[in-house]
């Protein structure tokens, strides 16, 4: 029995257009060196080849699509519902992660309009309390908006469950480890 | 040194490692310690719906590596847990399958046909001793062919085989994997290439790193933690959101069927399991020394060989599989527990990783360095001690002390993991993703390397929507270096002939061989369909 699904023929076709789009403009425009190349005389492997034969994969990968698998039964269904999930968790995800990156440095800004003397948070980041405070902020808002879009509202429960997550990874990877950065203290 | 001098050394190096402390005046290594733990956190994730051996091997590297350093001291403990990791798991995944219907991991699937059924009639402990006496004899019959074969097939492979075969080789592996995986040969190309092209990026031999688009942050290509956390985790992690989100489900009431009859597991029983766990472990171990053919498939399979000897051989009435016959359990565990052990033959011959928990071995020798899996690593050199050898004795030695832990505390440990279940997946899985993106920071320490480990969980989700595997992307992100770097130095080492892999008959004959497997694999669905 035929899929009502013709997810097979859309993958194949994007991909077809993916791997010519690669072979004739992305990988001539973005490599030095051709798939082979004279050097003194003698031809060498040039940068090109590699991410070409990738392209060839796909590219053989998509007509076996197209030629064998286009009718297959079982095909999956993509809808909109897919988009606008992966949609809003990227949406809470990345706007924790900016949480995350510009919290530290946003309250040593605050803190600096009540002290003389100014402080920068680059130098604060090894201080217990400060370099943590992007981590816990944006970590909470990230496990706690992300399952409060699964469970469709936010809960108790679900902030409860993110203090705990990020008290025990700060546990796990900062409290023994004198070396590691947590997430933002590298890039700050 | 002799072949028994190395398997000393590598007997010697678990056990006389450093020190973790001291019992009754006895020193026990370290590694000792970090198989042990490996394998009770294995059977905790095994337990948990949701979760499953890979990613509680991709938690765990950034702490090990920072706990041991990147020496080669470092190597047997962090290897040794995460070996425990991965038998650990594979128990584990039979106890919700068992006792709630539900599969801690996707090879326990086929356990809950004949698992849950017998959990309603209040047989739920001897289920679960079942599961595990036939895990661990699969598990072990796997590891000792591993032993056997591993080297066995590194030392055919360095005496056989040159750099034009090993071309072809990496070419019909990838093709293979790609056919095998996931039931479409096509999405599986599509899968090897993109993941590929992924590791070419910001790479090469000239001075602009291609296919970079002008970018600093591409022009260091992708590092491999982004990309194989990013497309096997974190899509994973996203996947389950959905279905999670789309079940829409508060927590489900758990039976409570109380137990009736004996829970034991006696003799005359155990001789009756023995013709399945035999047949079971010997697919298991067949299907797991083929690179990228899950555990799945040999459940299956192992199901299915296991259902047609008891439909001939049962008495009039024994239940049937499907319906609470032991058996059906016996012949699941112990061909899924078979692909374990067997699995690493590629790995440790070929440096071709076969499965997820490999990719995270591979990914754990690559971050610490001092250890290549592939051929070289079982040169026997009589005069100059190979230390790569040593490791990979030490790790058969870490194996066989997981699989005494497996018989000696596992299945009560096992049994005692009902309650995992209970730990709901829309609390569990954001956590994960957190703890994801935590430990590719602390590795990489820069946010670029969160950013691309977004990007490929998007790629993952959206390939797991579409039924693309994306197993074959993160085996191709790890060989496709490994491919260039041999076709270059096989090009340069034929005289610059363009056909090495066309002049050369065992090239040849793989190169043919990758085809066959494509067309081939590709022609099947067609037949049945028809």
């Amino acid at each position: 029995m035929p899929s009502p699904s013709r997810s097979n023929l859309y993958i194949g076709l994007i991909c077809i257009i993916f791997a010519i789009t690669l072979i004739f403009v992305w990988i001539p425009l973005d490599t030095d060196s051709g798939i082979v190349e004279k050097v003194r005389g003698r031809f060498n492997i040039g940068d090109a080849l590699a991410p070409t034969v990738a392209a060839c994969f796909v590219l053989v990968g998509s007509i076996l699509l197209l030629v064998s698998e286009r009718n297959d039964a079982f095909q999956p269904v993509l809808g909109n519902s897919h988009f606008s999930f992966i949609a809003s968790l990227m949406v809470v995800t990345i706007v924790s992660l900016l949480v995350m990156r510009f919290a530290g440095p946003f309250f040593a800004e605050i803190a600096n309009l009540f002290r003389a003397e100014p402080i920068e948070y680059r130098l604060l980041r090894a201080t217990p309390g400060w370099k943590h405070v992007g981590f816990v902020l944006g970590g909470v808002m990230m496990v706690s908006g992300i399952i409060a879009i699964v469970e469709r509202g936010f809960s108790r429960r679900g902030l409860l469950t993110a203090v705990l997550a990020v008290v025990v990874m700060i546990l796990v990877f900062d409290v023994p480890f004198e070396d590691l950065l947590l997430p933002p203290n590298g890039d700050v | 040194m002799g072949v028994l001098d190395y398997i000393w050394l590598g007997v010697l190096a678990v056990f006389q490692g450093p020190e973790a402390f001291t019992l009754f005046g006895i020193a026990v290594s370290i590694t000792l310690v970090m198989v042990l733990a490996g394998f009770l956190f294995g059977i905790v994730v095994g337990a948990t719906p949701g979760l499953a051996g890979p990613f509680a091997m991709a938690i765990s590297l950034p702490i090990l590596i920072s706990i041991f350093g990147y020496s080669p001291d470092a190597l047997l403990p962090v290897m040794g847990f995460l070996i425990g990791i991965m038998k650990g798991a594979t128990i584990g995944g039979a106890v919700p399958a068992i006792l709630f219907n539900t599969p801690g991991t996707p090879d326990a699937f086929m356990t809950t046909l004949d698992g849950y059924p017998m959990a309603q009639r209040g047989q739920a402990k001897k289920a679960l001793r079942v599961a595990h006496f036939s895990s661990a004899s699969g598990d072990t019959f796997s590891d000792l062919v591993l032993f056997v074969c591993a080297p066995f097939l590194a030392i055919l492979v360095e005496a056989y085989l040159d750099l034009p075969e090993k071309t072809g080789l990496l070419i019909l592996s990838l093709s293979f994997i790609a056919a095998v995986i996931g039931g479409s040969p096509g999405k599986g190309l599509i899968s090897i290439g993109l993941g590929l092209l992924a590791v070419y990026v910001g790479t090469g031999e000239d001075f602009y790193p291609r296919l970079s688009m002008g970018s600093d942050e591409l022009s260091r290509g992708f590092p491999i933690t982004t990309a194989v956390l990013g497309v096997l985790i974190i899509g994973a992690v996203f996947k389950g959101l959905e279905e999670t989100w789309r079940e829409n489900r508060g927590s489900r009431p758990t039976p409570n069927v109380p137990e009736t009859g004996d829970q034991k597991l006696h003799w005359p029983e155990i001789k009756r399991l023995l013709p399945f766990i035999s047949r079971s472990a010997l697919i298991g171990t067949g299907i797991g020394a083929l690179p990228g053919v899950g555990s799945t498939l040999a459940a299956t399979l192992g199901y299915s060989v296991g259902r047609a000897r008891h439909a001939k051989t049962k008495a009039p009435d024994a239940p049937e599989f499907g319906k609470g016959a032991p058996e059906g359990i016996a012949a699941t565990e112990a061909a899924n527990s078979a692909v374990s052990g067997a699995n690493l033959i590629p790995v440790l011959s070929l440096g071709i990783p076969g499965n997820a928990a490999a990719v995270f071995l591979i990914l754990a020798t690559e971050t610490i360095g001092g250890f290549n899996p592939g051929p070289a690593v079982f040169r026997f050199s009589a005069d100059v001690v190979n230390p790569e050898l040593v490791v990979a004795f030490g790790l058969f030695t870490c194996m066989t002390i997981a699989n005494l832990f497996n018989w000696t505390i596992g299945g009560v440990f096992m049994r005692s993991m009902g309650f995992m279940i209970r730990i709901p997946k829309q609390l569990l899985l954001p956590s994960v993703l957190l703890l994801t993106l935590t430990a590719i920071y602390v590795q990489e320490t820069r946010l670029e390397a969160i950013w691309f480990a977004l990007g490929f969980g998007v790629l993952g989700y959206f390939m797991r929507v579409l039924a693309i595997s994306p197993l074959p992307f993160v085996i191709a992100f790890i060989l496709g270096k490994s491919l260039e770097e041999t076709a270059r130095q096989a090009y340069s080492a034929t005289g610059n002939d363009p056909f090495f892999l066309l002049n050369n008959p065992i090239a040849l004959a793989f190169i043919l061989m990758s085809v066959a497997v494509i067309i081939f694999s590709g022609r099947k669905p067609k037949k049945a369909a028809s």
